[in-house]
């Protein structure tokens, strides 16, 4: 071999069939996020036309955008706040007492966190529907009064909704870090003669207060995001939120786009200032003690507290998903939901019309499989790309792709969809009343997704095997496909499950962008909710609900899998 | 366009003016423009046609029926508010992609707004003949097909006999304080009856109805559903063939027209100039203007448009109704300002 080794490395990782796929999937991320969001700026401040700085501060001087501007904050504060004092409690309870089936409370709040809080909402207003509603009705049964105590069409019943499908961001947080905590510190704090409470006040808290803040952030975050709770009970009630509120200015006539735009970037802005936040506070308060790792965890012995505990977690649990996922089970099986358990109030015409003769229902159920696999697929091919290019490349503006590819993980969907919307309603892109228009605002919106999966998997893998494969004389697209593609393929399965599990009953986006022929399930259960046949929506919940569970098993599997690959092929940086 | 009032309504609907259209419209080659151009062999070569809809899908799913039973020809449908339809047409007529081959709102004035933009089809039917002249456009692109009228509704456990609600004032007593119910979507298409009974009876009246704090949903489908299961005890404005169903099957509920006037909804229909399936669209059309799928119509509840067919079972003639009507050309014209107002009147979203 007369040329030298890593000249003849470098020419041919230029250009082979791994370059065309690179240049592709870069292209498609900046096409599917980068451009959207450009028009989304462009349109807020009213270009094409003329340039007007001022377009964000005007639209604010109209109070019907104002008002949803504060409930939409008031929403956030709300919500992070039931997310900390139901996530925490049972974080704590499960991570460190000795309170009984603490497997099944943390299944239950990944239950919790799984149903689309649309579904949530919808079994609510069965729930709690002021008058008819079960508990209410039950309640006034054994109080006598004429009306039922809870009102859930009401700011508190929005928060409370969303605040039982954010808790687990909060748990998951706190539980992790819990479990992580250095144990000596507590024992020091013990042997120094502190208390029980003591030790949990001021030893473990602050300990884990940063997982805390961190997971309320994201709790007030993800509440501002949400569309179907907002929808489905602040409607009714006159309350407006910056999503519905956008879906009303464009579901109108004629659409104002600018005005949606400008709603769209403050609900990106405040998005941004919560992960700002969240970043400025870990930074502030980093003394996470994970050297306690080695230590064996000792569970906390209550005593009778952890029955009083455990009274707690199931109410929890009860409420955020045995009840709601429950409460649709039976109105699936029923004639009329008003009617409640009863033999003859038995029926399964409701899942016969969701999944076989209503129109809608049943192209809504073809077409979110259909867009949910898509959209896995190309998330993935292009957030292992990106994933690639960021830690095995030296080629300038990585980095940036790297913040393209997880910039939409902070974007609301009714956003993405106003920039999706803008952008490919008109020539060159004009698919705007196909199908192809879902498929990209649902792999911009979960590409961050398959990116971050993609990156972690990525790097647990160390670059030699991929080199000892191209010094034996393997091209690059060779050493990709028969060295990593294996040893990543349990990673590139979780990251198409996070996509496809979301996208399979995506609500927010798919509103704005659906057209005739193009519905999905979510659109079907929003339209078959508005004519009020609820148990057929009760029975397409319920499938969607089951087909999400079983879906998320092999994740599940996939991810613990993913974790025990061979030390040998573990990079230790 | 002439303005739309009770009485030449009524007019139409008993006397049937015979007013055929004679000048012929010409359209790009090969697109029907009268039912005698329409080809049943290209209509059945297109195989299928979309169709946008705001009205209730028990109705839809069962003239479709009939149609594909008749010519096998597929109706595919979206089926929303009207201004859902309508800002659906106009997002796709943006993107120069218009997915429908025929559209139906129940919000006349959404039709003309797409007749403005040039989306509508000019062309003869052979369903003009039926149709009272001020119930269709002179130039051909919409006809009305249907009569909605925004009833009482109530629930007969909570407000039986005597405490029965007959006028729209007995709505506005603090009796009903957190007992009523109406409906409008986010994007405001319930406002063109409720702006009828403020034109009519005052605005007064709105205020007085929005001070007794009804829950408001996105549908009348909705608004029965409350009042069926007793969340809420009465309605304003809600849909008459919605009502008339609910009692129809027995469920706890009853509606009355009051008598200070009821406002009236003409639905209308069009084709979409540039369609994918004209032929098909055009077949689907006149079948839909026609005597046997208007039965079906009324079958659900409806009042059709046509002159020649009678009212549904049980529900009383138009001609014993005092019916309050809207000149849609002028809504059109005022739509902002009036959605501004109910705003102020009721609160929430109107997609202002």
């Amino acid at each position: 071999m007369t040329r030298p080794l890593q000249a003849s490395l470098h020419h041919r990782g230029r250009w082979d069939g791994s370059t065309i796929v690179f240049c592709f999937s870069i292209g498609l991320l900046l096409l599917i996020v980068g451009y959207p969001l450009l028009w989304l700026l462009m349109s807020a401040f009213g270009i094409p036309g003329e340039f007007e700085l001022g377009y964000i501060a005007h639209v604010y001087t109209r109070s019907q955008n104002l008002a949803p501007l504060v409930n939409t904050l008031i929403l956030a504060f709300g919500s992070a706040i039931i997310s900390v004092a139901f996530g925490v409690p049972l974080a704590w309870a499960t991570a460190r007492c000795d309170v009984p089936l603490r497997r099944t409370i943390q299944a239950l709040v990944a239950v919790a966190y799984i149903t689309p809080p649309y579904l949530t909402a919808i079994a609510y207003i069965i729930l709690l529907g002021p008058d008819a509603g079960y508990f209410n009705r039950a309640l006034q049964e054994l109080t006598g009064a004429t009306r039922g105590p809870f009102d859930i069409f009401s700011m508190g019943g929005v928060i409370f909704v969303v605040g039982m499908h954010v808790f687990p961001f909060t748990y998951f947080m706190t539980h992790s870090a819990l479990r992580s905590v250095d144990v000596s510190y507590e024992e020091a704090a013990r042997l120094l003669g502190a208390r029980r409470w003591g030790v949990l006040l001021r030893v473990n808290l602050p300990l884990v207060a940063p997982a805390i803040t961190g997971g309320a952030l994201l709790s007030a975050i993800d509440s501002m995001a949400l569309f179907g709770p907002q929808a489905f009970l602040g409607l009714p009630a006159q309350i407006t939120f910056l999503p519905t509120r956008i879906y009303g200015i464009i579901g109108s006539y004629p659409p104002r786009w600018a005005e949606a735009s400008a709603l769209s970037l403050t609900l990106v802005l405040l998005t941004a200032c919560g992960l700002m936040l969240q970043r400025a506070y870990l930074e502030g308060h980093s003394h996470t003690t994970v050297g306690g790792r080695g230590l064996r965890l000792e569970n906390i012995r209550l005593g009778w507290w952890k029955w009083l505990l455990l009274a707690f977690c199931l109410g929890v649990v009860f409420l955020s998903a045995l009840a709601p996922v429950g409460v649709l089970a039976i109105a699936a099986f029923s004639r009329s939901w008003i009617s409640g358990i009863a033999a003859t109030n038995f029926t399964l015409s409701n899942f016969s019309e969701a999944l076989f003769n209503n129109q809608i229902a049943v192209r809504g159920i073809f077409n979110s499989f259909r867009l949910a696999a898509a959209a896995g697929l190309c998330a993935v091919v292009v957030g292992a790309t990106v994933a690639y290019v960021d830690l095995r490349t030296q080629a300038k503006g990585r980095r940036f792709l790297d913040y393209l590819a997880i910039l939409p993980l902070g974007l609301p969907g009714t956003v993405m969809a106003v920039g999706v919307l803008l952008a490919f309603i008109r020539p060159p892109f004009a698919i705007y009343g196909t199908i192809w228009i879902l498929l990209v605002a649902y792999v911009a919106r979960f590409v961050p997704l398959a990116t971050r999966s993609a990156n972690a998997t990525l790097r647990q893998i160390d670059p030699s095997l991929e080199e000892a494969a191209r010094i034996a004389g393997a091209s690059r697209l060779a050493a990709l496909w028969r060295i990593l593609l294996p040893m990543t393929l349990p990673g590139i399965a979780v990251a198409f499950l996070l996509v496809f599990i979301p996208a399979l009953s995506e609500l927010s986006a798919t509103i704005l962008l659906y057209s005739g022929g193009t519905e999905t399930i979510a659109v079907a259960i929003f339209r078959l909710n508005d004519l009020g046949q609820i148990e057929v929506v009760a029975a397409l919940a319920v499938f969607t609900i089951t087909v999400t569970l079983l879906v998320s098993l092999p994740l599940n599997w996939l991810s613990n899998r993913g974790r025990t690959v061979p030390t040998g092929a573990v990079s230790k940086s | 366009m002439k303005k739309l009032q009770r009485r030449t309504i009524l007019k139409g609907i008993a006397a049937a003016p015979i007013l055929l259209a004679q000048g012929r419209v010409w359209a790009a080659s090969g697109v029907p423009t009268m039912p005698s151009e329409v080809d049943l062999a290209k209509a059945k070569a297109e195989g299928k046609l979309t169709l946008y809809t705001s009205l209730d899908t028990k109705i839809v799913d069962s003239i479709i029926g009939a149609f594909k039973a008749k010519y096998g020809i597929t109706v595919e449908y979206f089926r929303g508010g009207s201004a859902d339809v309508t800002s659906k047409v106009l997002a796709e007529a943006d993107a120069g992609r218009i997915q429908a081959d025929m559209v139906d709102a129940s919000d006349l004035a959404a039709l003309l707004v797409m007749k403005d933009r040039g989306l509508l089809l000019a062309k003869q039917s052979d369903a003009t003949a039926a149709i009272a002249a001020n119930l269709r456009d002179p130039d051909g692109t919409w006809m009305a097909d249907r009569l909605t009228q925004g009833v009482i509704q109530y629930n007969t456990k909570e407000f039986g006999g005597e405490k029965a609600p007959k006028t729209w004032k007995d709505l506005t007593s603090p009796a009903m304080k957190g007992r009523l119910a109406f409906f409008s979507s986010a994007n405001g298409d319930g406002a063109p009856r409720l702006y009828t009974l403020a034109k009519h009876l005052g605005w007064e009246l709105l205020e007085m109805l929005a001070a007794n704090k009804p829950i408001r949903v996105a549908t009348p489908q909705l608004v029965t559903q409350l009042l069926e299961s007793g969340e809420r005890g009465a309605a304003f404005a809600t849909n008459d063939n919605i009502a008339w169903r609910s009692k129809l099957n027995g469920k706890p509920t009853d509606y009355v027209n009051p008598p200070e006037g009821v406002p009236t909804e003409p639905g209308a229909v069009g084709l979409i100039k540039r369609a994918a399936h004209p032929h098909a669209a055009f077949l689907f059309h006149e079948f839909w203007m026609g005597k046997d799928a208007q039965g079906l119509l009324v079958n659900g509840g409806k009042y059709s448009s046509r002159s020649d067919v009678m009212p549904p079972t049980g529900s009383p003639p138009l001609i014993s109704l005092k019916l309050l009507t809207l000149d849609y050309a002028e809504y059109k014209r005022d739509r902002q300002a009036i959605l501004r107002r109910m705003t102020d009147v009721f609160g929430g979203e109107w997609g202002i």
